[in-house]
């Protein structure tokens, strides 16, 4: 620790994001960067402590608390206060095959247990991260993991994912031929097509795609395995095959009116808005908020992206609905550091909305009854419920009320949902013949990875269900390490 | 360090502490023995309580503590350590308590001596468990730190040491210490859970009382439940040895030590004759004059009349020279240690190792007698470790000491002929002249005080170790006057001919002494000097503003 007494001079201070008012005109990132002087005053705020939690990834009360894949957050903390940057990265890049994704989008839950967050606002933790790959990209340091020998051994990567990527980085690098089968056009999963450009720039996402590429990872891009190519196939071609096809089956809202036009999920909106920018294409955009009044239906990180388009679509009118009740401003007693805070948080989203018609778009302890049409079948609004949440009498899981006389009609030509996604599609662990478990996901132990198909693997949320990205960079280094093992043993 | 903190530790505020402290007065099991002794003298009240870190061997050195008539050994385990300690000495010191428990107790039940002491054993203790298992090993009073202060809310930052504990335990900043959200019931219910936890295990044990438990290792049976490739070879039966088959070992404890340690302490001077010697003085303060023989069987003169004194009259005794005591002969180790102001001790002849150890504002006149015939500023008169740890008063010692001479001295005033190595080593505070030649590695770790040194070969740097002093001639007037009058003192008080002559050829003699002045503690002064002459603060807020001014400027180096 090279400034003890960094967190008592420092306050702690974000670059902040550009003005509202301006980014919702464009879809270019929403991020702005301190300079170096000040990223080091942040770095001195890290106090380095003698039992830190930001690196220790777990699972307290159901929510993830510090880094799953283990980032050496006080070591390169230290080096950039030092200006050791090169250094810096060099750690960095020990423990994070992508600090580029995470320092945008990963929610952060090592500052969530930075032991300065006890009494004090945690370290830029994220922010410092981001600023050592940017570092590091600027000044050429980041070049291919080309191995410097190759195994002859191959492996199939499905699903070109975070989790996907990470395995195939991990394999390559071990020697292995990897090949990535991706069913979209383009290469990345969600990173690509799940998060909006202006959370996360695909050119950073296709500047490390590049980078694999050269490193000599193969990707095919528009083979959906399955059906342009069957399981038995690439059973036959690969010694190995690692199953990362993530999480896609979205949770759907079946009440009246269901079937009506104009009710989406929030994947099909967003996927189609991201390839619309990426090929500059505004005919292809499947579904256009545009003049409309939009109800997004959901209160997590993909709702908060479907308000950001849709503002930036031009929509008459915005709601978000949340099914919980408004959490609390600071952490309630039974929800101690260091676990994950359950407070109210504005994200950027929410942030635009209320710059555009002058309050948070949120409604809590909301929950959607019916949807109403008119005669050609198209959306014309929703009817809502308040609820209230009983807690549980032994220990379940609180209990849903309606509360009686709170109905209401929302307007709505277009409603977005975002309820969270079940669990990984069916097909591919049907041709494959892996087992799932209860929640569909596929059954492979943590740390195994080994589905009850020799040679076949699993990791990233096919496996664990939809979660965060950098739990799936933890899987799919984890599922690297076990395929290794397992072809190096034959 | 803080002012609040620096008077309890009669140091300098803003001057740092060299931490943990070597113990320079222990380099033998004797010396161990002497400085039982000397506490055991300074209050006859209290257990004395030997740390050992838990190690192979360790019943040995136990063996050897108890024969040094400790009342307590406690023996510390591996795991534990301040959060100040350094990572080396947290991940590599010591081993498991259980061992060293296991070794102390069976080695003293062989030699005789277990029923002489307590045993004690801390380093992570966490549950009742734990304890009840170090009671069967052998232990009968058990320390806790770790726990009971992370049920306070420590969070184990280990900047102990620094001032930034960000949740308030252990800094002394008042921005954090705001932080704090500890209270006593916390700890309370941590050892009340402790306490249960134990008597259910007790219960189902079937003992009533810890003593039955002391030492009862049948009662304890190696886990097979563990299968691990590292406990393949592991032979625990070496600790669960019995020496003592008898199953009272633990009742033997409970009623009563049969042989409690013999400290001796009716057979000091003190007892035999000093304390009713000086009775009026104790009484009413009515002056004692006495004169007596001593010889190097009387140790620790003077130290529980001493703790008598302040027992009686408090921290700041009494009148100077109230009690005046001169001997003749050759006095034992530790002559004059502890005592405080009001007693003055003066002895014609010479003395053994440690005098006025710890000395707490007494004085302390020490020459040849007058039939000698040698030169005494050519001989040594004392023995080593003088003056260690003393915190205030005055020694006039008219010849050479030894080594370690004002060894971790925070406010005593001394002027001595000539020291041996390592003079002033740790020292904190206090004045110190030598009028001769001193050893090498003068003023190590010297963060606070300042010493004289009569250089007359000029070669004084070369035996000085300058890693945190500074040496600067005696120029000014304040500093001239202060050195006159202490040597002029020394001069009275032991009729040194060295003194006289010094003084006779002031002007001359002067710009052969060195100043010898550690550099935090300049810079301390300075900052002192400048808030007073900026503001008219006084006492407690002097201080904490001059604190303020001097870690200013030591951040701008």
């Amino acid at each position: 620790m090279a400034k003890p007494t960094g967190f008592l001079e420092f306050k702690r201070e974000a670059a902040g994001e550009r003005p509202f008012k301006e980014r919702i005109h464009d879809w270019e990132p929403i991020h702005l960067h301190l300079p170096e002087e000040r990223l080091n005053q942040q770095a001195a705020r890290c106090m380095d402590c003698g039992i830190p939690f930001c690196h220790k990834g777990t699972i307290l009360n159901g929510m993830t608390s510090g880094c799953p894949i283990n980032n050496l957050i006080p070591e390169w903390n230290d080096l950039v206060y030092r200006g050791l940057w090169r250094e810096a990265y060099e750690r960095l890049s020990r423990t994070n095959n992508f600090p580029e994704f995470t320092g945008l989008v990963c929610p952060a839950p090592c500052e969530a247990a930075c032991t300065l967050g006890i009494h004090d606002p945690a370290v830029t933790i994220k922010q410092i991260e981001f600023a050592i790959i940017e570092r590091a990209f600027d000044e050429g340091w980041v070049t291919p993991n080309t191995p410097s020998q190759r195994t002859g051994k191959t492996v199939a990567v499905i699903g070109s994912g975070p989790a996907g990527l990470a395995a195939a980085d991990e394999l390559n690098k071990a020697g292995h031929h990897v090949t990535v089968f991706e069913r979209a056009d383009r290469i990345g999963g969600l990173l690509m097509y799940g998060i909006p450009n202006m959370k996360l720039d695909k050119k950073l996402v296709q500047r490390r795609i590049d980078l694999l590429a050269e490193a000599g990872i193969q990707f095919v891009t528009n083979t959906e395995v399955g059906r342009d190519v069957t399981a038995a196939e690439l059973q036959e071609q690969f010694d190995a095959i690692v199953l990362c096809t993530g999480a896609t089956q979205p949770n759907d809202l079946p009440v009246p009116g269901r079937e009506l036009n104009g009710i989406h999920f929030a994947m099909e909106f967003l996927h189609g808005n991201t390839k619309m920018v990426l090929d500059g294409a505004y005919e292809t955009l499947p579904v256009f908020a545009g003049g409309k009044d939009v109800v997004v239906i959901g209160g997590g990180d993909t709702g908060t992206d479907c308000v950001a388009t849709s503002l930036r679509h031009g929509c008459d009118s915005l709601v978000q609905f949340e099914i919980m009740e408004m959490p609390p401003m600071v952490r309630a007693a039974n929800n101690p550091w260091p676990q994950w805070p359950r407070i109210y948080k504005m994200d950027y989203g929410q942030e635009e909305a209320t710059a555009v018609f002058g309050e948070d778009p949120r409604e809590y302890g909301i929950m959607t009854k019916r949807f109403i049409g008119d005669e050609q079948g198209n959306l014309q609004a929703l009817e809502t419920v308040n609820v209230r949440w009983l807690p549980a009498e032994n220990g379940g899981r609180p209990k849903l009320e309606e509360i009686p006389g709170t109905t209401q009609t929302w307007a709505a030509q277009l409603v977005l949902l975002a309820l969270g996604f079940r669990g990984p599609e069916q097909t591919l662990a049907q041709q494959f013949g892996v087992e799932t478990g209860p929640r569909t996901n596929i059954e492979a132990e943590y740390g195994r990875y080994t589905t009850n198909v020799p040679g076949v693997f699993a990791a990233g949320d096919a496996r664990r269900g939809q979660s965060l990205v950098v739990w799936a960079i933890n899987e799919g280094r984890g599922v690297g390490t076990a395929v290794d093992a397992y072809l190096m043993a034959e | 360090m803080y002012p609040w903190i620096a008077r309890v530790r009669h140091s300098t505020p803003g001057v740092g502490l060299i931490s943990p402290p070597p113990h320079h007065d222990i380099y033998s099991i004797e010396d161990l023995a002497q400085l039982i002794f000397d506490l055991k003298n300074a209050n006859p009240q209290a257990r004395i309580n030997v740390k050992l870190v838990s190690e192979v061997g360790v019943g040995t050195i136990a063996a050897g503590v108890a024969k040094g008539h400790a009342d307590v050994i406690l023996i510390s385990g591996h795991d534990g350590g301040t959060g100040a300690s350094p990572q080396t000495s947290i991940k590599h010191a010591g081993l498991p308590w259980e061992l060293g428990v296991a070794e102390t107790h069976q080695t003293l039940l062989l030699n005789g001596l277990r029923n002489r002491v307590v045993v004690e054993t801390d380093g992570q203790l966490k549950t009742g468990r734990d304890v009840v298992i170090a009671a069967l090993l052998g232990a009968e009073e058990f320390g806790f730190a770790t726990a009971p202060l992370v049920s306070l809310g420590c969070i184990m930052m280990r900047v102990c040491h620094l001032d930034t504990c960000p949740v308030g335990v252990a800094t002394q900043n008042p921005e954090l210490r705001k932080n704090f959200t500890g209270d006593p019931q916390h700890v309370v219910n941590f050892m009340q859970f402790i306490a249960q936890d134990m008597r259910e295990l007790m219960a189902e044990l079937g003992f009533r009382t810890i003593d039955e438990m002391v030492g009862r290792t049948d009662r304890l049976e190696v886990s097979e439940a563990i299968n691990h490739w590292k406990l393949q070879g592991i032979d625990l039966t070496p600790v669960l040895y019995r020496p003592n088959q008898d199953e009272n070992v633990g009742h033997l404890l409970a009623n009563g030590r049969k042989h409690p340690q013999d400290h001796g302490l009716e057979e000091t001077l003190d007892q035999l004759m000093l304390l009713n010697y000086c009775q009026p003085a104790l009484a009413d303060g009515t002056p004692v004059r006495g004169e007596f023989l001593i010889g190097n069987e009387h140790r620790t003169v003077g130290t529980t009349l001493g703790s008598a004194i302040t027992r009686r009259h408090g921290m700041f005794g009494l009148a100077e020279d109230t009690i005046r005591l001169k001997f003749n002969g050759s006095a034992g180790q530790s002559f004059g240690a502890f005592i405080p102001q009001g007693l003055t001790l003066e002895l014609a002849g010479d003395a053994n190792d440690y005098v006025g150890k710890g000395l707490s504002g007494g004085k302390l006149e020490i020459y040849p007698p007058e039939e000698a015939t040698f030169a005494a500023e050519q001989n040594i008169i004392i023995g080593n470790v003088a003056l260690y740890g003393a915190t205030g008063g005055t020694a006039f010692i008219r010849g050479v000491a030894g080594e370690r001479f004002g060894v971790r001295n925070s406010g005593a005033t001394a002027v001595v002929e000539g020291v041996g190595d390592h003079g002033c080593e740790y020292m904190t505070g206090g004045r110190v002249v030598v009028l001769g030649r001193t050893g090498r590695n003068f003023a190590a770790g010297m963060s606070g005080g300042v010493a004289y040194v009569l250089d007359w070969d000029g070669r004084f740097h070369e035996r000085c170790n300058r890693e945190m002093v500074d040496l600067e001639p005696v120029s000014s007037a304040a500093d001239i006057d202060e050195l006159e009058a202490m040597i002029f003192a020394h001069a009275q008080a032991t009729h040194s001919d060295l003194a006289w002559k010094i003084l006779c050829m002031w002007d001359n003699v002067v710009r052969h002494f060195v100043k010898v002045m550690p550099r935090d503690y300049k810079l301390m002064l300075q900052a002192f000097n400048q808030v007073r002459h900026d503001s008219d603060l006084t006492g407690d807020a002097l201080a904490m503003e001059a604190f303020k001014v001097s870690q200013q400027q030591l951040v701008k180096m």
